[in-house]
């Protein structure tokens, strides 16, 4: 695998001597559409909002333009990464729609894999119908200071899907009303688990894939008042393992993880889910976006309907401590620079449909997480799910990670280490000095000669 | 006056005069012939191996990336100096000895026993032989997912036949010492039927009489064990340990689907640490030059199995 991909992309791909990449420019006006049938695809993994997407595509976009045909093509998520970047690797994809995490948008950039759309934008969306920190999130590069967005920057991409964290309780275990801090959440966790045998505590992301355990310990580290890393000086040995830092470590190990369930020391999206839809768990984390399943009779032990279901689970935001910060998810949509001109056109037009008032709400009744503000704020949105209200609210309070172009080594630094101390393979302080040693390094290593990514 | 006429005729030389049969083209000759059936086979073994081979030595000795672009510098043995003194490739080394050492010693001597036994039977020889051959047929991706729900700590099959033995719950995928044996056990299941097969057609050539002239002189059942079956199946089957360590050297499969290297990267193998490297950073001339050295480790490891095995022959 790695000889052909090597020979592929090595062949194909040298020649500019060293000189950095820069994404190509997209047209500032849509260019002329084809009237040719047309499959426009798509690249994501594999979870409900990818079906809905597909779905709702095909149903509404397919109004505008009949000759086109919605795919989303879709991978594991432990694969996501790498079906993308190989692909970009080998200057010619598949997909006319990379859907890009936000940490993504670095190495994408810096490596000319998808079309630069700020005269797009600027001609073509309302920014500011958008809360500035999810415009820049899902499309700056540079990547903007936490819940600002930089005018002057460029952009990339254009949302997709918001997400963020949602705390699941059960409102008949612990009471309507959710803890407000995480101290107070963690106690409430403990007095739950104790009163109620075969019912754990917590639940929530501890695997070592995709960037599962790394996002468990930036929310905590980011409650406990910790930062990842100094953007500006690129420094992260200091900055993470201080201090706070070394709390929120403290407490996610020594305080959260013993309220887990055994053997959870793998569990990840669907696991967090099948332990609340079976009623083993008292206070769970999970994306917003891959909660909808939970109030489905079929998958759940909770109710035979959905609205006992809802009787025993309630969602809230996550509780503040030090800060009130809470994680940013979601995904935004970029050209893929590879594409042929005729799919860029119809992307860009895609993007530009997608991103109206109208159907931003339409997505929203369709069962995804829009980025307009307007349409966070309809009807359509907050009556399409319990957990929709807990995004909206959720918004000023996001933070992201580093969205750079070694983003890929830097999470799965992070989440080994994490998950080593989670598991017991490495001890709190260890895990966290070592994430602040190996991270520091990999952002230090661009001019090393030989060696390279060990 | 005219020539003389043979009396009888010469085969060869009738044949030679026949013209050469219509539509045969005169230039194909065998020798031709045999090149343009092989030469399809032999450009896809160029192109798809010995290529790509080739290629991945000269990236090993560069900063080449995939994803990056731009020119390959030349950085001499830098990438092999840093692989070999690197303290996360030798943790990554000993944690796959490890696996190799337990999985193919474990398999090896399962596989023999259950062959052993197999052999002394004289009916449903065949039916047993099928059905314990059942686990290699399937796909590690598809085992790797079966037993993943088998071990899970808290839903898991296996958990489940403890609880009502009385026996407490095991995290086998999230401990750092059942894990590896999780994954060793995993191999073994479906790995051992093969050892198995190839025993087994050792134990079956083993010569009757060389029983019968024991038989006759008495000998004990261990002792016939020891001096004749032994001898006689151990170069078979330690060309299937041969090809059960190189294969247990590059694990991948496995690991990826059911511990993903975890926990942290106790079970992360030479292989598995390739893969991050060469996907995740997309340090494609390091990912190279760990790639050439794993396959070094494996031809001068062989090599010297290989020897041994001649001498046991000659001997």
């Amino acid at each position: 695998m790695l000889l052909v991909a090597t020979t592929l992309t090595a062949c194909g791909g040298g020649g500019d001597d060293g000189t950095k990449a820069s994404a190509p420019k997209a047209p500032a006006t849509i260019p002329e559409l084809t009237k040719d049938p047309l499959t426009l695809s798509f690249i994501w993994f594999d979870w409900p909002p990818a079906h809905a997407l597909e779905d709702f595509a095909n149903a509404e976009y397919k109004k505008e333009r009949p000759n086109a045909t919605i795919k989303v093509n879709t991978v594991p998520n432990a694969n996501w990464h790498d079906a993308m970047f190989t692909q970009f690797a080998a200057r010619k994809t598949d997909f006319d729609i990379a859907i890009l995490d936000s940490q993504h948008i670095g190495e994408a950039v810096t490596n000319g894999n998808i079309l630069d759309l700020t005269d797009f934008v600027k001609n073509n969306i309302d920014v500011n119908a958008y809360n500035p920190y999810l415009l820049a999130a899902y499309g700056q590069f540079p990547q903007a200071e936490t819940g600002k967005r930089d005018e002057n920057a460029s952009l990339y991409g254009l949302p997709l899907l918001g997400d963020t964290w949602t705390m699941i309780y059960r409102k008949d275990l612990i009471g309507d009303k959710p803890p407000q801090t995480w101290d107070e959440m963690i106690s409430v966790a403990e007095k739950c688990q104790a009163d109620h045998p075969g019912v754990s505590g917590l639940a929530f992301h501890q695997a070592n894939g995709s960037d599962a355990a790394a996002v468990t310990y930036n929310t905590v580290n980011g409650v406990y008042g910790g930062n990842l890393w100094d953007a500006k000086t690129r420094k992260i040995e200091g900055v993470l393992n201080d201090a706070a830092g070394q709390e929120a470590m403290d407490v996610l190990v020594n305080k959260m993880k013993p309220l887990t369930a055994k053997g959870s020391g793998n569990w990840f999206i669907d696991e967090v889910n099948a332990a609340v839809a079976q009623g083993k768990a008292c206070i769970a984390f999970n994306w917003i976006a891959a909660s909808g399943g939970l109030l489905d009779p079929k998958e759940s032990t909770l109710g035979t309907t959905r609205e006992q279901i809802l009787d025993k689970l309630g969602f809230a935001t996550l509780p503040s401590q030090k800060t009130n910060l809470v994680p940013l998810g979601g995904m935004g949509m970029h050209v893929s620079a590879y594409s042929p001109t005729a799919n860029q056109a119809e992307a860009l037009n895609f993007m530009k449909w997608f991103e109206r008032a109208d159907i931003q709400k339409k997505w929203a009744a369709a069962g995804g997480v829009p980025s307009r503000t307007d349409a966070l704020e309809s009807p359509e949105f907050l009556n399409a799910g319990p957990f929709n209200q807990v995004y909206t609210d959720s918004v000023p309070r996001m933070r992201d990670m580093w969205n750079v172009p070694e983003y890929a080594r830097l999470v799965d630094i992070e989440n080994t280490n994490v998950n080593a101390a989670l598991n017991g393979a490495k001890k709190p302080k260890d895990a966290l000095d070592d994430i602040a040693k190996e991270q520091q390094a990999v952002l230090d290593s661009s001019s090393r000669k030989g060696g390279g990514g060990l | 006056m005219s020539a003389p006429v043979p009396l009888t005729t010469d085969p060869g030389r009738v044949a030679s005069a026949t013209p050469p049969a219509p539509g045969r083209s005169r230039r194909l000759s065998d020798r031709g012939l045999a090149v343009a059936f092989t030469s399809p086979a032999l450009l896809l073994l160029l192109a798809m191996s010995v290529f790509p081979l080739l290629w991945a030595l000269y990236l090993s000795f560069t900063d080449y990336s995939a994803t990056r672009g731009g020119a390959a510098h030349f950085v001499g043995f830098g990438n092999y100096t840093a692989i070999l003194t690197s303290a996360q490739v030798h943790q990554r080394a000993l944690t796959t000895l490890i696996y190799v050492v337990g999985a193919v010693t474990l398999q090896t001597v399962l596989g023999f026993a259950i062959a052993y036994l197999i052999s002394r039977r004289t009916h449903g020889r065949g039916l047993l032989t099928t059905l314990f051959l059942v686990p290699m047929m399937l796909s590690p991706v598809v085992v790797g997912l079966f037993w993943r729900f088998m071990l899970d700590a808290q839903f898991g099959v296996i958990n489940s036949m403890l609880g009502s033995l009385g026996l407490g719950q095991v995290e086998w995928l999230t401990r750092q010492r059942t894990a590896l044996v999780s994954l060793i056990v995993v191999d073994t299941w479906q790995w051992t039927p093969f050892i198995m097969l190839i025993a087994l057609a050792g134990l079956t050539a083993v010569p009757k009489y060389l029983y019968e002239a024991a038989s006759i002189d008495r000998a004990s059942e261990w002792f016939r064990f020891r001096t004749i079956t032994l001898p006689l199946v151990w170069p078979l089957l330690l060309i299937a340990v041969l090809f059960r360590a190189i294969e247990a050297f590059r694990l991948f499969d496995l690991v990826y689907i059911l511990t993903s290297g975890g926990p942290g990267v106790s079970t992360e193998t030479l292989s598995f640490h390739v893969y991050k490297v060469a996907f995740l950073g997309f340090n494609t001339g390091t990912a190279s030059a760990y790639g050439i050295l794993m396959v070094l480790v494996v031809i001068v490891l062989t090599q010297l199995y290989l020897r041994y095995l001649n001498k046991l022959k000659e001997g």
